[in-house]
């Protein structure tokens, strides 16, 4: 007996509906990327009024090559959520400045009314350390880290 | 009789169609809280601690910044000083600039004067395109 219909009959094996059982897979897969790429931030942040620019432009550095140094209004520095003598300063910058290859960014955070001779200070002593490159913190940068929020 | 020989119905499997429901609250999570690092500011690159540059006093244009944040602006080869606002260092050192290629901004600050009229110029300056500034502080 031949086969009925020349085997037109036969029905197709492939499914018509996509697999949902690598759905929690796939799910799984994008949860452990950004677990891995979140990073929690280390230092809370001080209270300060931060100083508007215009020409506010984006730090072009890894994170680990940045580091903060914050002013206070009163003149106080702090490092790492830790308060740092001004003579300080350049003892911290140094080994991080040799650490990252002479890649280190400085993020100076200081109040829009702390008095110059603060700032001087503190660029004094990063320019002790050997580092060069400083970034003065501006409040654009403020705003769009809390639009990410 | 009847009620004994009736199946239990409940599953002893945990159920696994919801596993894709608690990646995906997790991973909503995850991104929510997320912060990518966006580190924004005024950069600028200190001399180095050894080099002194000896630079003519005609490629040189002082910039003192005052404590009431007014800035005083002088020619390194005259004695005529203007007094400005910060909003006009941009258009400023454009038309310096224009005159002078070699023109460098000596922004000298008052120890007393607020840091945010140093970033005021600062920024006007750098608005402008300038490339080669140097910060002191104001002495005498």
């Amino acid at each position: 007996m031949a086969i009925s219909g020349g085997g037109f009959q036969r029905k197709s094996k492939a499914s018509d509906q996509i697999p949902s059982s690598s759905l929690a897979d796939i799910a799984f897969l994008l949860l452990i990327f950004f677990m891995v790429t979140t990073v929690f931030r280390k230092e809370t942040e001080r209270n300060i009024e931060w100083p508007d620019a215009a020409a506010t432009q984006q730090i072009d550095e890894k994170r680990q090559n940045i580091m903060y140094i914050w002013v206070e209004q009163s003149g106080q520095v702090f490092i790492n959520d830790r308060p740092v003598d001004m003579t300080d300063v350049s003892s911290l910058v140094a080994p991080a400045w040799a650490e990252s290859n002479r890649r280190l960014r400085i993020s100076l955070r200081a109040d829009a009314r702390v008095p110059y001779r603060f700032i001087d200070a503190v660029q004094q002593e990063i320019k002790d350390a050997g580092a060069i490159y400083v970034v003065f913190a501006t409040d654009l940068e403020r705003q769009m880290q809390r639009v990410r929020r | 009789m009847a009620i004994l020989n009736k199946k239990q119905k409940v599953s002893d499997e945990i159920p696994s169609a919801s596993m894709a429901d608690i990646a995906f609250l997790l991973l909503i999570f995850f991104l929510v809280t997320t912060v990518f690092p966006k580190d924004r500011g005024l950069p600028i690159v200190l001399p180095d601690a050894q080099d002194d540059v000896e630079v003519s006093q005609r490629n040189i244009l002082h910039i003192d910044i005052m404590p009431n944040g007014t800035v005083q602006l002088r020619r390194g080869d005259s004695q005529n000083t203007s007094t400005v606002s910060p909003r006009d260092i941009e258009g400023i050192w454009r038309i310096e600039v224009a005159q002078n290629p070699n023109l460098i901004a000596a922004v000298k600050t008052h120890p007393e004067a607020q840091h945010r009229y140093m970033i005021q110029v600062l920024d006007g300056l750098q608005m402008a395109g300038a490339e080669r500034i140097a910060l002191q502080m104001l002495e005498g």
